[in-house]
């Protein structure tokens, strides 16, 4: 029998959201084609007690691979393990997360092993006449295309927040099965030798938790001018996020780098000031409620993809902006 | 410690949207007159390359699979500092995916034999798979670390800095190996001086092809594993609302109170 294989790290004892994002994936995919049911490779340390919730967020199988070892869990070691994996189960198709370290290491060098066709980054599928059509941006999101997969299993990346995981249903059943773990499986050629931790505290409140997201780009013009971008989200409650260029620039760490190759956000509110709108910074902001443009440039592309938009200098309207959001709190 | 940096060039990626078209037949860009560039991440992967050099010795090498006009990106990259550029170029070479681009790449390392760290951009900046890198270094049986930004030490073996979500990690590999490059605020590109431009026009930028390589000919096109089907430019259909107002402070009041009424405050 086939069946569609999703591969999920474990980060800190939980399962991420990424993991989640993969199982609709798959649901949805094993509901409009014959790939069969959907498997989940789980990996982590101290994990197994959180078996139960990936059957019950869609897994008709748990490969659970729950070792000491994989605490920080190293790619090379998460490639070997799933290359064996998909060896010795042999599914049709491998969703792996895209914007997680797997995707970008794991799943090209899994295909290049497996001597098989992969897409990275997807966004959706279709199914026509039994085949699979992988939906992806290209060109920074400034055109779609659809691309086929040769070779004996198709390797898929997923992009973060294309799919929205399915809501728990406890009384779905599944199986869990244990994958042994040879000692010799743990070991690497490229090893983290250190771990620097700073980002959070230099940042704020976490992009991925905020419901509000205050962004600036280049049109802030110094490190200076951003810090009005802090006082508005400290009033808003909002996390602080940044273009490219601003991150660059070191105005804000690039851990809070919105867009394609940054972070992929979806608060209910997102306020971008100065920023001109390319396609790649909304390939990140894109999927925001609510997404409000600060330009003073009324020709500005991203008053073509935002909903709300103020033409003016943010030195002008910040300000007043901020001092208007502080008396609504105050009465 | 010599380090090889594939580098891709590019129609420039920062093309306005209204003039951005494609071919839906080849399923590609449309060149019209827009100017080509060294595909960002690459670029930032010279930069990380000619630091490293800079800071632990050796030479840097750029290789790249493109047309006559790639000399160009060739020329921008040993102006930045550079030391030798080689032009991959055969009419076969546009037929191959992913897949073949890695085996070119990588028959074009074992003719160079001595290489140490070999950079890719994390994706190139048109089509963006993210697969050369990695399938480079499978093809060439040597370690792989992915996303680094930059070369930390290196004394037999390499530590690399890679930004994690809270920070960054250093990692160590043996040489050789590969890494992909992406961007953080420590390898923001250099402009080339005028020194360095002058003397890129004078070295001379060797061209390899199929045959050079040793590649075998009636494979490299077939082996085709990833396949575009369709391409489309789709319609953007959000209708920005402006918010009115006389001046600036107005401008802020009515945008502070449409949120409110939105009920997203
Ligand atoms: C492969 C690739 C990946 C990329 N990935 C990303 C990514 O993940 N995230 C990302 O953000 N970018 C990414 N980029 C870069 C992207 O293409 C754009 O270059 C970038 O987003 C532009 O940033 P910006 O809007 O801040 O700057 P600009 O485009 O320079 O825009 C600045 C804006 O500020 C406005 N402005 C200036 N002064 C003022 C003022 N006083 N008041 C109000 N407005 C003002 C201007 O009118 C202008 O619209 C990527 C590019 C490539 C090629
Ligand atoms: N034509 C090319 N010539 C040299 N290097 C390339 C070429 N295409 C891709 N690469 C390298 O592979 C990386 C990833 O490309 P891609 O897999 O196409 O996203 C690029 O950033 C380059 O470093």
């Amino acid at each position: 029998m086939t069946s569609i294989l999703t591969l999920c790290v474990s980060t800190h004892s939980s399962i991420p959201r990424s993991g989640l994002e993969l199982l609709a994936a798959a649901r949805s995919l094993s509901q409009q084609t014959d790939v069969g049911p959907v498997q989940m490779l789980f990996l982590g340390s101290g994990v197994r007690e959180l078996a139960p919730a990936l059957i019950h967020h869609g897994a008709d199988q748990v490969l659970l691979v729950d070792h000491p070892g994989l605490e920080h869990p190293n790619d090379e070691v998460v490639l070997g393990i799933a290359e064996k994996v998909v060896r010795q189960f042999a599914p049709r198709v491998v969703l792996l997360s895209h914007d997680d370290l797997s995707g970008g290491h794991v799943g090209p060098r899994l295909a290049h092993r497996l001597k098989t066709g992969i897409v990275t980054d997807c966004t959706g599928f279709a199914v026509q006449d039994g085949h699979i059509r992988w939906l992806r941006p290209v060109y920074g999101g400034k055109a779609m295309a659809y691309m086929c997969v040769r070779g004996p299993v198709q390797i898929v990346t997923i992009r973060s927040r294309a799919f929205e995981p399915l809501p728990a249903d406890p009384l779905r059943t599944g199986e869990v099965q244990e994958v042994p773990l040879a000692p010799e499986a743990l070991s690497a050629s490229v090893v983290v030798v250190e771990r620097v931790e700073t980002a959070e505290a230099e940042g704020g409140l976490s992009l991925d938790r905020a419901e509000i997201i205050v962004s600036g780009g280049r049109g802030m013009g110094s490190a200076e001018g951003f810090s009005i971008l802090h006082e508005l989200a400290r009033v808003l409650g909002a996390a602080v996020g940044g273009s490219r260029p601003a991150a660059d620039m070191g105005w804000v760490p690039h851990s809070h780098l919105v867009g394609q190759t940054g972070k992929i956000v979806a608060p209910k509110l997102y306020i971008a000031v100065g920023i001109s709108g390319a396609t790649q910074h909304m390939a990140g902001a894109g999927s925001s409620k609510t997404i409000v443009a600060i330009n003073k440039d009324p020709d500005a592309p991203i008053f073509k993809l935002a909903h709300i938009g103020v033409i003016g200098e943010w030195e002008k309207i910040v300000p007043p902006l901020i001092q208007a959001f502080q008396e609504m709190r105050s009465r | 410690m010599h380090i090889v940096v594939c580098l891709k060039q590019i129609i420039d990626p920062e093309v306005p949207f209204h003039l951005f078209r494609i071919d839906p037949v080849a399923k590609t860009q449309i060149r019209g007159s827009h100017p080509l560039v060294i595909s960002s991440y690459d670029e930032v992967a010279v930069e990380v390359a000619i630091q490293a050099k800079e800071r632990f010795g050796g030479r840097v090498t750029i290789i790249s699979i493109g047309t006559k006009e790639t000399v160009q990106a060739l020329h921008q990259a040993l102006a930045m500092g550079a030391d030798a550029a080689i032009l991959l170029n055969d009419p076969l070479f546009e037929q191959t995916d992913s897949f073949g681009k890695s085996r070119i790449l990588a028959a074009a390392l074992r003719k160079i034999g001595d290489f140490d760290l070999v950079l890719c951009g994390r994706q190139a900046g048109d089509v963006e798979m993210g697969l050369v890198g990695p399938f480079l270094a499978e093809e060439l049986g040597i370690p792989c670390a992915t996303l680094v930004a930059n070369v930390v030490s290196a004394n037999g073996r390499v530590r690399l800095k890679r930004p994690t979500e809270t920070g960054c990690e250093v990692l160590e590999a043996p040489l050789p190996c590969l890494a992909t490059i992406t961007n953080d605020e420590s390898n923001v590109p250099r402009y080339a001086s005028v020194k360095g431009i002058r003397a890129a026009m004078r070295t001379p930028i060797p061209t390899w092809t199929a045959v050079d390589l040793g590649l075998d000919t009636a494979t490299l096109g077939e082996e085709k594993r990833i396949e575009i089907d369709e391409m489309w430019i789709p319609q953007r259909e959000i209708r920005c609302e402006l918010i009115p107002g006389e001046s600036a402070e107005e401008k802020a009041q009515n945008l502070a109170l449409r949120l409110r009424q939105m009920g997203l405050l």
